[in-house]
């Protein structure tokens, strides 16, 4: 009892000093600049002779936000994007991470082949993207024009709804490897002895993949979707090089609307206020799934 | 399903999926070995012939600063990887299994920064780090970037702590390990595929990061991804020779994945529990 | 196990690895960003070349830009992001309100920054003052002050291929409109268009509503009256819209999507559209071989004349001094360095970027090196105001997505016009 006890102290002791170094890191680089821009965004700012000025604006960034149609439009493209990319990629890096991770799949090739995209540096992929998808010469109408596909080039970045979703195809071509890698690492986490228990119980590929993988995948679907729906509400490169939100700002996501708030236009409070709705977004995205994960925490606890 | 037809269908997805994983990589060399006049040809001029490293020499010319630029880029990522896996499994750790207070609080704060837009952030950032001189320099970039990945870091292996079984850890207990013991010598080493991946993960995130590395530095500590970025301006962009310079920017990525490609070849953590 | 202890030392030995690097890392970095920055350096932000750069960061004038800094005893720290970056820079530097730079190039958004810029324009020697050309300021003037000096001539002139129109019979670039509209629709066809230009982005010099105020100038309007308020919803606005929506037709439809100016250059070099607007850069790499298919082809000429005649807009590529300089003298000579005529002639004929000395422009040598200098100079006897203010980005973004919609053909270039001016007016209130 006595040694329990002291073991359970020293635990506890030892948690703090564990977690102690990464939380400074992040309240001495993020503090400021976290309350800063939540207090900005309740500020009119300006840009004067020696830095900006500031004067007390109330709710108005906030409440001019809801009155404006782009920002309103902006919301609901970012929530599209956001879902059908995060499905996308779920998807694809889950059905990749099954194949490398079957007896076909396990050559180190394909392990070098899926950091590949990954490894490329953000800039050059958006600007390589923009180079595929160029109306007159790049590789895509090209291509399909030489397969006989189709007959005239198509403007990729031309009309509304389609530059949107060939950005998000750009950005899930970039964002599947990192999933699929850490879907990989959870199916190498998951006891081989419970697909030989479910074996033996008689059940078949499909039953195996429902009973054995995906619980056993739980925790890291829930990690992969909370990242990634993160990670897509923040989409910035692509559009940044390959439309500028154009055609008629159709492919203005929010995250772009605050660079361009704050940055373009220098309204430097509105902008702000852009990314806090952006922020809340997020955090009850995020509350969802985790609650979403929850029972299975406690059943595994009290267990 | 019949075996044959389901080795069938992973043999086509692996060829569909090196086909889509690398065709645009191949498209990117390609671009970057022939003149801008052979691919704006309809159809593009691919004759072998054409070929030439002309966009090579040209990007490793030193003025360009590609090569300070990669150099700049391997400090900063090689630390942030090293540093962020180092306290990133320990607070990952104690926030899984050490029985931390209100860590599921905690937990949710830690996810809760990665949810600001970098781009809101970054002009009071640039004024904490512009007060305390960390402008242009290494050290400056690399706790930034830091911060920007302890988050996933935390996350992903707080998941995968969780998921070593308790019974390990008990074990080792009744063994007289200290916690601490039990940590290096129990769960790191049966958790070394997720550790890989989450230091990938640091690695490149720090090495292709842009928009803070714009603002945060200056002259000295150009990364390679602002290099990279340099060919691409306001009257000309020069692709072919953006994209040699990208090719020639992701060699030390794929590098570091052949080399550790055995951590994620194999599952550890079966051979750990049958052991 | 035995492996096992391998990784165990060599994670230890790590762990004591990174910890001394780290901490001397941070010691150097903060030793280094600790050392005085002498008073003889002199910081300066300029975009990467091959975008208008000085010598030093362009290449050109390399020697005497040594010689001139040991004349001088001055060392000159070049900060050069790639030109897309530069504004969002100015941007957090100016917002902390400390020093960082003395001498920062400027394209249009010398209002928006007025307040960090002095006027150093009346110190610099009267002859190089008047070996420049007078309206050359008009972009740099706010609040009555001279912000900049421009070191290069940018206006948009006319491009064309010269075999593309002599095959249907035209010697001479299109004078009028009409002319334009009616060349343009018979080259167009067979993979070929008659017209291409980057319609992509809306926002800055370079974006559509600034293509859209060299029709709207040609025709006859200007962007904004005396008071100040928007000024061009009106038969001028409106005829100028209609103008690039029925030039359409015989576009490149790609123009639609193409964000850079890059994108629509490499269509005209490749030899697949007839005409194009373009800044004297353009020259160069339409000549290059390397990059293009239409070496010896390329015509210049004035852009075409609407009902009021030609016009143009200023790429206005300027040097300011910031107001927090230490050193604003060495950074005034430093400038005159950049626009010594000798440096200006290098300027031209090694990186394409012309000089805006007048007496350089008239160089024989110039002109042999860049025909199209000629050009430009008689493109300048034409109004040629890109009409900034502290609001340009926003101003040209709001007319640019409406201009969009009317070229995509989603409403009436009337429509367009009202809205554009509409929210013009709301940024220029909300301004006060």
């Amino acid at each position: 009892m006595q040694t329990s006890n002291n073991y359970n102290r020293s635990r506890y002791r030892l948690g703090i000093w564990f977690t102690a170094p990464a939380v400074i890191v992040l309240l001495i680089v993020l503090a400021y600049p976290i309350i800063a821009s939540l207090v900005l965004s309740f500020l009119k700012v300006r840009f004067g002779g020696d830095g900006l000025t500031f004067a007390w604006h109330g709710v108005t960034n906030y409440t001019d936000l809801f009155t404006n149609q782009l920002f309103r439009e902006a919301l609901f493209r970012s929530v599209y994007f956001t879902v059908v990319e995060v499905a996308a990629v779920i998807f694809l890096a889950l059905s990749v991470a099954l194949m490398l991770n079957h007896p076909l799949g396990r050559s180190a090739f394909y392990r070098v082949v899926l950091l590949v995209p990954w490894a490329l540096s953000p800039v050059a992929n958006a600007v390589l993207w923009k180079w595929i998808y160029n109306a007159n010469y790049g590789i895509l109408n090209q291509s399909l024009i030489g397969l006989g596909l189709i007959k005239e080039n198509i403007i990729w970045l031309g009309t509304p709804w389609l530059a949107l979703n060939m950005i998000l195809i750009a950005d899930v071509w970039k964002a599947v490897p990192f999933i699929a890698l850490l879907m990989l690492a959870g199916l190498q986490n998951i006891p081989s002895y419970l697909y030989k228990a479910a074996r033996l119980d008689g059940a078949n590929a499909w039953q195996q993949f429902v009973h054995v993988t995906l619980p056993g995948l739980k925790t890291t679907l829930v990690i992969s979707v909370v990242l990634q729906s993160i990670w897509a509400l923040k989409v910035f490169d692509l559009i940044y090089v390959l439309t500028k939100g154009s055609p008629a700002d159709s492919t203005v996501l929010l995250n772009y609307l605050s660079w361009r708030e704050t940055f373009s236009n220098l309204d430097v409070g509105y902008g702000a206020a852009i990314a806090n709705v952006l922020f809340i977004l997020m955090f009850m995205l995020a509350l969802v799934y985790i609650r979403a994960l929850r029972p299975r925490q406690t059943a595994q606890r009290d267990g | 399903m019949p075996r044959y037809l389901t080795q069938f269908f992973i043999r086509f997805g692996l060829i569909a999926f090196t086909l889509l994983s690398l065709g645009p990589v191949v498209w990117s060399v390609v671009t970057s070995l022939l003149p801008l006049s052979a691919l704006t040809s309809k159809p593009p001029d691919l004759n072998p012939l054409n070929i030439t490293l002309e966009n090579y020499s040209l990007v490793l010319d030193s003025s360009r600063g590609l090569f300070s630029g990669l150099v700049n880029s391997l400090i900063i990522a090689t630390f942030t990887a090293a540093v962020g896996l180092v306290i990133g499994s320990m607070a990952a750790y104690a926030l899984a299994r050490l029985n931390m207070p209100s860590s599921n609080k905690i937990l949710m704060m830690i996810l809760a920064t990665q949810m600001f837009p970098g781009i809101v952030i970054a002009i009071p950032l640039f004024l904490v780090m512009s007060r305390t001189r960390l402008v242009d320099t290494h050290f400056g970039l690399i706790v930034v970037y830091l911060s920007f990945i302890l988050p996933i870091v935390i996350w992903i292996l707080k998941g995968f702590f969780e998921s070593v079984p308790m019974e390990l850890e008990r074990a080792a207990a009744v063994d007289g390990a200290s916690p601490i013991q039990t940590f290096r010598y129990i769960v790191l080493p049966i958790s070394l595929p997720p550790l890989f991946a989450t230091g990938v993960f640091a690695f490149i995130e720090a090495w292709n990061e842009f928009f803070f590395a714009i603002i945060l530095t200056r002259i000295n500590v150009k990364t390679a991804s602002i290099a990279i970025a340099e060919f691409s301006g306001q009257y000309q962009t020069l692709y072919g020779q953006m994209l040699a310079s990208a090719v020639l920017a992701s060699i030390p990525v794929v590098a570091l994945a052949i080399i550790f490609r055995r951590f994620i070849l194999e599952g550890f953590a079966e051979g750990a529990i049958k052991a | 196990m035995n492996t096992n202890r391998n990784v165990r030392l060599s994670r230890r030995d790590f762990l004591k690895l990174a910890g001394v690097g780290t901490a001397g890392l941070a010691l150097s970095n903060y030793l280094a960003a600790c050392a005085p920055a002498g008073s003889n350096t002199l910081n300066v932000l300029v975009p990467a070349a091959p975008d208008p750069a000085p010598p030093g960061v362009g290449q050109f004038s390399l020697d005497a830009f040594e010689q001139w800094k040991k004349d001088n005893g001055f060392e000159v720290a070049y900060e050069a992001p790639p030109w897309p970056q530069l504004h969002d820079k100015m941007a957090a530097n100016f917002a902390a309100g400390q020093y960082v730079h003395d001498i920062i190039y400027m394209s249009g958004w010398v209002p928006e920054f007025a307040d960090y810029l002095i006027d150093f324009t009346n110190d610099l020697p009267a002859d190089l003052i008047a070996d420049l050309p007078a309206s050359s300021f008009s972009t740099l003037t706010w609040g009555g002050k001279r912000l900049g000096v421009i070191f290069t001539l940018s206006l948009l002139t006319m491009f064309y291929n010269t075999e593309m129109l002599e095959g249907i019979g035209v010697k001479e670039a299109p004078k009028t409109w009409d002319d334009l509209k009616g060349v343009a629709k018979e080259l167009t066809g067979g993979g070929k268009y008659g017209w291409v230009l980057n319609y992509g982005a809306p926002e800055g010099i370079g974006g559509v509503a600034s293509y859209w105020m060299c029709f709207l100038q040609q025709a006859g309007g200007k962007l904004y009256g005396d008071d100040g308020m928007p000024a061009f919803n009106n038969a001028a606005g409106v005829d100028s819209l209609q103008f690039m929506v029925d030039l359409m037709e015989f576009t490149d439809p790609g123009s639609l999507s193409y964000v850079g100016i890059n994108d629509a250059t490499n269509v005209f070099s490749a030899g697949q559209a007839a005409m194009m607007m373009n800044w004297p850069f353009m020259w160069k790499p339409a000549n290059d071989p390397a990059s293009s298919k239409v070496v010896g082809k390329v015509g210049s000429a004035i852009l075409p004349a609407g009902p009021a005649g030609s016009a143009s807009i200023d790429g206005t590529d300027a040097y300011t001094i910031t107001k927090l300089s230490p050193n604003p003298e060495g950074a005034r000579k430093l400038i005159e360095f950049y626009l010594d005529a000798e440096v200006q002639k290098r300027q031209v004929i090694d990186t394409g970027w012309l000089p805006i000395r007048l007496s350089v422009l008239n160089d024989p040598e110039v002109q042999a090196a860049a025909p199209n200098a000629a050009t430009v100079l008689e493109q300048a006897q034409h109004p040629y105001d890109s009409y900034v203010t502290p609001d340009y980005n926003a101003v040209t973004t709001a007319i640019g997505v409406e201009i969009q919609k009317a070229l995509a053909g989603t409403q009436s270039a009337q429509d367009a016009i009202t809205t554009a001016s509409d929210l013009v007016t709301e940024i220029v209130k909300k301004r006060g």
